[in-house]
């Protein structure tokens, strides 16, 4: 008995954590694709920088998002995907389909906070353009304004897979 | 026969001038260049006779010239440099046809060129020290006059001219003096006479005679220290004639030394030769690193034309000390690499030049910072510059990898010798080849990169179009030769073999070359370049159809990344400037960058700028610490001189009453 579990826990992965919670299918494919390795080009495209600081502290010693394997990249040409945040302004909605047009395929879009879901309390504002999904296909969602770290590590390690 | 077609070559030559002066401007310029192309014609069919069957072309007058008078005998090694020249002027004089330079159409552009082009085709063929010096000073004042054909629109011209003109006539007079000198102590003007006696010259006399000849023909080499001149004559002078500068008259100052030293006083110490290599060297690396950090397009081409004359003279200098000691088969093998050096550099520098006159014609500018986006918009054009370029960079497939080969082949068998001077010199020569080829690389990466591809960076460049057939034709012959001599090196080895060998007198008979390949007399190596190629062009077909099996998504185009921005602009490309600023960084103790950024602010508010200009120039270490001192200590003198005679009659009755003291003295 206490052989098979030692045996057991040799098997499997060393985790701190229960393992991912697996999302829809497409991210489930998506999962598999990444194969625990997730490259996300991040774009502000209008935010007021709430979220970008909840994507600093996910990245900071205390969530260290890195040990599931997602990495924020400088480049888009070297990106699984793209983590987008903020309401998309009419500046940044040119620039941003740009950015997703630099990245191979397949990729994911992730819309980071209420404001990149629905415009959040921008909505109507002049100089927004929509939603995140009014300028590019969105595949995750992450709700909060802003969303809690926990929040956002336990969504993306659906995409990770890990 | 061969004697017919030298005195057809020169007379042909000379009615091309004529004509250039006093035919009318409607069909100046086509009888002018028609009579050169047949004179290059002339001079290549007489050099391919005289390397094919080894007769010697001799035409003898005391009519022409006083003292020696006119003697001419052209012999392989001479016959090599004809060659070359008359390749390099077919091909100028046809790009001429269609090359719209300002001041060029003049009568006496018109009389110079063809002038000048028959100077490079028979100086090779002087046979004694008056004709030789005649036809010497000759090619320098036509040159001179070319280079300054457009002084009246631009300053940097006359500036040109006055540092050429300084720096030849110091080059002629040393060659003067040390030509005189083997004269006198020979008793014989011919070159064959001195050749047979100098072996029993003091030993004095042989050296200062070697050293004039080295700061002789080296500073019409353009060999560092002497070659201030070159970077800034070859680039002001035009096309046609930039490219005939150093694709052709460079080399007779090989030529020279060549003659000189190994051909007139039969070798000597290996002191002599380590000079030659020591300044080999240094030009190497100094024009490379010039070349490497330089915007200038014709500018980097001039430095680089400083770096493969110092590849030539590393191998010349790695040929004597070879020869000096022992080493007769090395020395054979370094001084045929250091000549077919002198051919191939003839070809794709000849190349280089005459399609960056295209692009220079064609964008109105020399800057490649002004350029890019040029490959598209003149693709034959850009294509004959990519030849050459990789040529110049020593690709294999490409004629300058197999001359570098040869240089490096014969330096590093060099290297087990047990004599010191070989064992220090070589591994330095080896070294300075490598870092050279580095530099060489970057810099024809720079060239290219910037300048044809990219976004055009000013109007000129966006609405350049390819240029005319002839110009086309004229860079494409070279740049086709390019390929041939590095695919099919045989068609011109035995005859450069041929050359050596006639100049060093030299008795191997190991064969260098062996069908398909170039291998080494008496050591060990080969090379096979045709085989080379074959196998590379395999390699790339296998390579592209096992990604078309291979590759299961089809490629996506997409736009280049410029961070998202919705106007990309060619002022975020690199330039050359900034594509060579860590290199300048590195170097900075020898190029010392000079930095000069002015900004000018909005009138209503110093927080907006309105104009910011960079610049930014690199200072060249020799002009600094030597040219520029020796000119200021002449001007101080001049200026002491000038307070001398100051108008007073009764100082100047003084000067003439010590000055009687004095013989009387000195006679007494």
């Amino acid at each position: 008995m206490r052989l098979t579990a030692l045996l057991r826990r040799l098997r499997a992965r060393p985790v701190a954590l229960p393992p991912a919670e697996p999302g829809v299918p497409e991210i489930q494919e998506a999962a598999r694709r990444n194969r625990g390795s997730l490259q996300l080009r991040h774009v502000d495209a209008g935010s007021c920088n709430g979220c970008e600081l909840e994507i600093a502290s996910i990245f900071s010693p205390v969530y260290d998002a890195e040990r599931f394997g997602m990495r924020l990249e400088a480049s888009p040409r070297h990106a699984d995907g793209l983590l987008v945040t903020g309401p998309v302004t009419r500046n940044m909605a040119g620039p941003l389909r740009k950015t997703l047009d630099a990245v191979p395929r397949p990729s994911v879009v992730v819309a980071l906070g209420d404001c990149a879901r629905n415009c959040g309390v921008f909505r109507g504002a002049y100089g927004v353009e929509g939603a995140v999904a009014d300028v590019v296909p969105v595949d995750l969602e992450i709700p909060g304004c802003p969303p809690d770290p926990e929040a956002i590590i336990a969504a993306l390690r659906g995409l990770t897979g890990t | 026969m061969t004697s017919a077609w030298l005195v057809a070559t020169a007379l042909v030559g000379l009615v091309a001038s004529a004509a250039g002066a006093m035919a009318p401007l409607r069909v100046r310029v086509h009888i002018s260049v028609t009579l050169t192309i047949a004179a290059c014609a002339s001079g290549f069919v007489m050099a391919a006779e005289v390397l094919h069957t080894g007769g010697v072309a001799v035409v003898h007058t005391t009519a022409l010239l006083p003292l020696g008078g006119l003697s001419m005998v052209l012999d392989r090694f001479g016959a090599l440099f004809v060659a070359v020249s008359a390749i390099v002027g077919i091909c100028a004089m046809v790009f001429r046809l269609g090359y719209h330079g300002p001041g060029l159409s003049s009568r006496t552009a018109s009389c110079t060129l063809p002038l000048f082009v028959t100077t490079l085709l028979l100086v090779p063929a002087a046979s004694n020290v008056t004709t030789f010096l005649f036809l010497w000073e000759l090619m320098a004042v036509t040159s001179l006059l070319l280079v300054l054909v457009d002084h009246r629109r631009r300053s940097e011209v006359a500036s040109a001219g006055q540092w050429y003109a300084v720096m030849t006539q110091l080059g002629a007079t040393a060659l003067l003096v040390g030509l005189v000198l083997l004269a006198t102590h020979t008793g014989s003007q011919s070159f064959a006479a001195i050749a047979s006696r100098s072996a029993h010259l003091p030993a004095w006399v042989r050296d200062s005679a070697f050293v004039l000849a080295v700061v002789g023909f080296g500073s019409k080499a353009g060999m560092v220290p002497l070659h201030v001149w070159l970077p800034r004559a070859h680039p002001e002078a035009p096309g046609p004639v930039s490219a005939l500068m150093s694709a052709a008259m460079v080399n007779l100052g090989i030529y020279g030394i060549v003659r000189v030293g190994d051909g007139l006083l039969g070798g000597g110490p290996a002191w002599w030769w380590l000079l030659v290599m020591a300044l080999g060297a240094l030009s190497a690396l100094f024009g490379s690193l010039h070349s490497a950090t330089s915007s200038d397009l014709k500018r980097l081409l001039a430095f680089s034309t400083t770096d493969n004359v110092g590849l030539m003279l590393l191998g010349i200098g790695a040929s004597g000390l070879f020869a000096s000691t022992g080493h007769r088969a090395l020395s054979l093998v370094a001084l045929v690499a250091a000549l077919l050096h002198v051919v191939i550099h003839a070809v794709f520098k000849g190349s280089l030049f005459l399609s960056a006159s295209s692009l220079q014609q064609a964008t109105g500018t020399r800057d490649l910072d002004r350029m890019g986006g040029l490959l598209r918009r003149m693709p034959m054009t850009g294509a004959i510059f990519l030849i050459g370029g990789l040529a110049m960079a020593a690709m294999p497939m490409l004629c300058g990898f197999v001359s570098e080969w040869l240089l490096l082949q014969a330096m590093l068998h060099g290297l087990p010798s047990s004599d010191p001077a070989l064992a220090v010199a070589m591994p330095i020569g080896v070294g300075a080849l490598a870092l050279t080829g580095g530099l060489t690389a970057l810099t024809i990466v720079k060239a290219a990169g910037i300048g044809l591809l990219g976004q055009p960076r000013s109007e000129g460049a966006a609405e350049a179009h390819e240029v005319g057939l002839s110009m086309r034709l004229g860079a494409g012959t070279l740049a086709t030769l390019c390929l041939v001599f590095g695919v099919a090196p045989f068609l011109v080895v035995p005859s450069v073999v041929d050359a050596a060998r006639s100049v060093t007198r030299a008795r191997i008979s190991d064969p260098l070359v062996g069908g398909w390949q170039v291998g080494l007399g008496g050591v060990h190596g080969a090379l096979a370049p045709g085989l080379l190629a074959v196998a590379l062009v395999v390699a790339v077909t296998l390579a592209a159809g096992a990604r078309r099996v291979l590759q299961r998504t089809p490629a996506r185009r997409t736009q280049a990344w410029g961070s998202g921005r919705e106007l990309q602009t060619a002022t975020m490309e690199y330039t050359a400037t900034s594509f060579g600023e860590p290199l300048t960084r590195v170097f900075e103790d020898v190029l010392r960058p000079a930095h000069d950024l002015d900004v000018s602010h909005v009138a209503e508010s110093r927080y907006y700028v309105e104009v910011a200009t960079f610049h930014t120039s690199l200072d060249d270490a020799f002009e600094r610490h030597a040219y520029r001192p020796a000119a200021m200590g002449l001007g101080w003198w001049g200026a002491l001189a000038r307070r001398v005679p100051n108008g007073s009659i009764h100082r100047y009755l003084a000067f003439g009453l010590v000055a009687l003291i004095v013989v009387l003295v000195v006679v007494g």
